[in-house]
């Protein structure tokens, strides 16, 4: 079995608004993520998804608990957390001035990647993305597909043994939408341990090993779908999701 | 922190602006054409006005009553014979032929109703003749009406008026002459100017005064067209999120956005003033009258290196805005203010009188400019240069840091903009803005002393200790709510701490002693400055007035601010050693006098630690007025503010008379602040 590269323990997250006062996004969420390991994090908006990954990713300090990404803890390693991580999501833009090579060379530099083999790295993923035609197109130039294709090899340049996709496929067509399925399939096969967070329960039910049901910042269930079927006497994912934030059973 | 990360992040900040024509036309290579010609065509315009001006008739009326007023034959003679001027030759400005073109007047009948004349342009200026009557108009006088809204009106009152005024010295001259004074009258008490600059400090002077102000304008502009983007520009395109999850540090992409906002000012502001010189060599447009552009290289290289914490701070207010700015709209609305700021700030140097060695040390930007004025004069105060390149820089640093905070803070991503503190306000959020008020009050105290002076009276020390500290204490502890007992420190001390205090405060006098003459030998105190100090504190008021105004109101209201609200602010966010230090010093440059710094600095160290050892704030206010009125006496009775010299084992026996006088402040203090 593969190592745990993602270790989430306890993490809470408290935000402060003038007008609803003291908001809980995420409270006391605990998991792993292991090598060749897709975990999903299932929840409605809202539920605090982007928040518990931005906590991982380093961009939010957590206000309790604890996340460690390959033993390097976010709060006091932000650094070496950032290197061994690509994080991809809906709000993450590329550069819209600099081509597709310019690119993945910077973000390859960016994230402290050997110097003497960023040639040869950016290169490949340009050949594995199918990025060779449009490699030295500007980005503000390419199609929403080819942008994507961009973003998921700017993701994935450094060679990252973690990913996190938060809600990768919000705004993109269907065809576009199996790609980035496909891709992550393909980097799960690679032997990465990617994050992956959805309120598409077919998206969740295709890609995830392992799916938490989140809800109000809470982790209601953690299994793979075989575990959740059986806790709930569910076989549909929606009606396993709906069980766990209504506590209704929709098959009655 | 790693240069290959950095420079990867500069090279894309500046190849994302070059492949932006929009940017590079509209706020780079347009300037470089608009201004010079913008100054060009003012002078073309200037000329050809004058030509037009020149090169016209000008028509002009005598009243027909002028002739029938009773007046004076020497007044009259006067009229006429400017008249005449204007009537013979055309030349109304009195004007020899070879001073320029000439003006042509021509003589119309008066016409009944001058006002419509002149409306209508017929009649370019009407003169006429006022009888003297009375008191008010002894002798009669002449009246010129004309539309001094209508171009050539203008111009024909004004030659005619200056045809008046040369004939009427040439009438007084005849007069003097007639009345047996035969020597021309400039030949009374000749006066002669002798210039002992040379040629370059005069011109040095006029370039010091102008180029900070050029140059702050230069760097502003050039900065602002990458500063726009580095932040703010990319918060709102979604690439700053991108950024902050790759492995590049908060520190590196700060210092590469500073970088590249730099590399831009500089790049822009050279290619500006290569542009300026090559517009001059081309004759077409001129320099101010006495400005040369040549720089010794020394003088430049220093220049050079004076400049560059001026330029950080430049940069890193920009960066700061744009850090601030949740839209790239946004900061480009807030760079004004800014910009507006810095602008009044580097102009100081202009102001006539104003000296490096002065409070003026103290600002950020103006000392840099004040100096660079007085090098290009070739004047080299090295400490005064080293202290106001060290208040830039401190400055400058202070500013990066806080950009950098800018990235670290959670509103750059998420929805909420508040964090506990901001919703829990009151005490919670009076850390963070305790350095805000305490800006603001040393803001309002440097202003003050650049416009007094830098004596000291009983009026200013009372309007400082109530209305600012007192006032602005009592604002920020029912703003914040903050408790009263807990914040003042209002607690009994050990009984020890009160024999402290008599200890230390004389022997703390003479350690302050011991630091002016220390900080002397960089700064030598000039004599007028002692005087003026040893006349503020022992004359003007009676004795026991001048102890009120000088050590006790100081005792009660400045502790109440420094040693009460300042040290409560802080005391959560530094170390014991940063909070002496930061505390203590703050108190010694809000005496924001150059030279009674470093002796105040001390005072306020020895309080703060008074303090937080005894752990209330009775015994700082008993040192501190006592240590006033021990410094008032000594001045009253010696009439001069620094006492003979004391020899080295005067001051090692104070610093251990301290050192006692601290111990015996122990006891509850520890408990009480903890």
């Amino acid at each position: 079995m593969s190592t745990v590269q993602v270790e989430v323990q306890g993490l809470s997250k408290n935000f402060f608004d003038p007008s609803r006062g003291e908001v809980r996004a995420v409270q006391e969420v605990n998991f792993e993520c292991r090598g060749s390991e897709i975990f999903g994090l299932l929840g409605a908006n809202g539920a605090g998804k982007t928040t518990t990954l931005r906590m991982i990713s380093t961009v939010l300090q957590p206000t309790a608990g604890t996340a460690r990404v390959l033993g390097h803890d976010v709060v006091s390693d932000p650094v070496e957390v950032r290197r061994n991580l690509g994080f991809y999501s809906a709000s993450t833009a590329l550069y819209p001035r600099l081509t597709a090579r310019e690119t993945l060379t910077l973000f390859a530099r960016v994230n402290k990647y050997p110097a003497e083999r960023t040639r040869s790295r950016v290169e490949e993923m340009i050949e594995r993305f199918g990025l060779g035609d449009y490699a030295g197109a500007r980005i503000e130039k390419l199609s929403s597909g080819m942008k994507q294709k961009v973003s998921i090899a700017r993701t994935v340049v450094h060679d990252p043994p973690v990913l996190i996709f938060d809600e990768p496929t919000v705004g993109l067509d269907v065809l576009n939408a199996l790609d980035l399925q496909k891709a992550i399939q393909e980097l799960r096969a690679d032997g990465k341990a990617i994050l992956f967070s959805t309120h598409i329960m077919s998206e969740a039910e295709r890609l995830c090993d392992r799916i938490a049901i989140i809800d109000k910042g809470r982790i209601r269930a953690c299994d793979d779908l075989e575990g959740l079927r059986a806790a709930t006497s569910q076989h549909y994912l929606e009606d396993i999701f709906v069980h766990y934030v209504t506590g209704e059973d929709t098959t009655a | 922190m790693n240069r290959r990360t950095v420079t990867a992040l500069v090279v894309n900040d500046l190849r994302q602006l070059a492949r932006n024509p929009r940017v590079l036309v509209f706020a780079v290579a347009l300037p470089l054409v608009l201004w010079p010609l913008m100054w060009f065509l003012t002078s073309l315009t200037t000329e050809r006005r004058q030509e037009r001006i020149e090169g016209r008739t000008y028509t002009y009326a005598v009243a027909d009553d002028t002739a029938g007023v009773a007046a004076d034959d020497g007044a009259r003679a006067w009229l006429e014979r400017a008249l005449g001027v204007v009537g013979d030759d055309g030349r109304a400005d009195g004007t020899e032929a070879t001073d320029g073109p000439a003006v042509r007047f021509e003589r119309i009948e008066a016409p009944d109703d001058v006002a419509a004349a002149l409306d209508e342009e017929r009649l370019h200026v009407h003169v006429a003749w006022e009888a003297g009557s009375g008191e008010d108009l002894p002798a009669p006088r002449i009246v010129l009406s004309h539309r001094a809204d209508l171009d050539a009106s203008d111009s024909a009152e004004g030659f005619l008026r200056r045809a008046l005024e040369r004939t009427r010295t040439e009438v007084r001259e005849q007069r003097l002459a007639d009345a047996g004074f035969d020597s021309p009258p400039e030949d009374l008490l000749p006066l002669e100017r002798i210039e002992t600059a040379s040629e370059e400090q005069t011109s040095g002077l006029l370039l010091g005064r102008l180029l900070t102000a050029i140059i702050v304008m230069m760097m502003l502009a050039g900065g602002s067209i990458v500063a726009t983007d580095a932040l703010a520009g990319e918060k709102e395109r979604g690439t700053l999120e991108t950024l902050l999850t790759t492995a590049a540090s908060r520190v590196e992409i700060v210092t590469a956005k500073n970088l590249s906002i730099l590399a831009v000012a500089f790049a822009t502001s050279v290619l500006n003033i290569v542009n300026i010189v090559v517009w001059m060599q081309l004759d077409l447009i001129a320099p101010p009258a006495g400005l040369t552009l040549v720089i010794p290289v020394g003088a430049g290289l220093l220049l050079l290196l004076l400049y560059a914490p001026a330029a950080v701070l430049l940069s890193s207010s920009l960066l700061l805005v744009s850090g601030r700015s949740k839209t790239y709209k946004e900061a480009q609305l807030l760079f004004a203010p800014v910009m507006l700021v810095a602008m009044a700030v580097a102009a100081i140097p202009v102001l006539p009188g104003v000296e490096l060695r002065s409070a003026i040390v103290l600002l950020p930007i103006a000392n840099l400019g004040v100096a660079a004025r007085e090098i290009l004069t070739g004047q080299y105060d090295w400490p005064l240069l080293a202290a106001a390149w060290a208040v830039t820089g401190g400055a400058a640093a202070l500013l990066a840091r806080a950009s950098l905070r800018t990235l670290s803070a959670e509103k750059l991503i998420t929805a909420s903009e508040l964090d506990d503190a901001d919703l829990a306000g009151g005490p919670a959020l009076f850390p963070r803005r305790v350095g805000r008020w305490f800006a603001v009050l040393w803001a309002l105290l440097l202003v003050w002393q650049l416009n007094i002076g830098g004596g000291i009276d009983s009026r200013l020390l009372i309007t400082i200790n109530l209305s600012v500290f007192g006032v602005a204490a009592w604002l920020m502890i029912v703003r914040y709510r903050l408790p009263i007992r807990e914040t003042l420190s209002l607690r009994a001390p050990a009984p020890g701490a009160w024999l402290g205090v008599l200890i230390g405060a004389p022997a703390g006098l003479v350690l302050a002693d011991g630091v002016v003459r220390l900080a002397s030998l960089a700064m030598p105190i000039p004599e007028a400055w002692i005087e003026a100090m040893a006349e503020n504190m022992g004359a003007g008021l009676p004795l026991w007035q001048m102890l009120i105004f000088f050590s006790l109101m100081p005792g009660i209201f400045e502790e109440i601010a420094f040693r009460g609200v300042l040290l409560h602010g802080l005391r959560n966010r530094l170390t014991t050693l940063q909070l002496v230090l930061v505390a203590g010093i703050a108190f010694g440059f809000f005496h924001v006098d150059l030279f009674r710094i470093p002796p105040t600095s001390l005072l306020g160290i020895l309080l703060v630690v008074t303090v937080i050892r005894s752990g209330s704030i009775f015994p700082a206010m008993a040192w501190h007025a006592l240590h006033n009125a021990l410094a008032l006496g000594s001045a009253r009775v010696e009439q001069i503010a620094l006492p003979e010299q004391p020899t080295w084992w005067h001051y090692v026996l104070a610093l251990l008379a301290v050192l006692l006088a601290l111990q015996l402040m122990k006891r509850k203090a520890r408990a009480a602040f903890s």
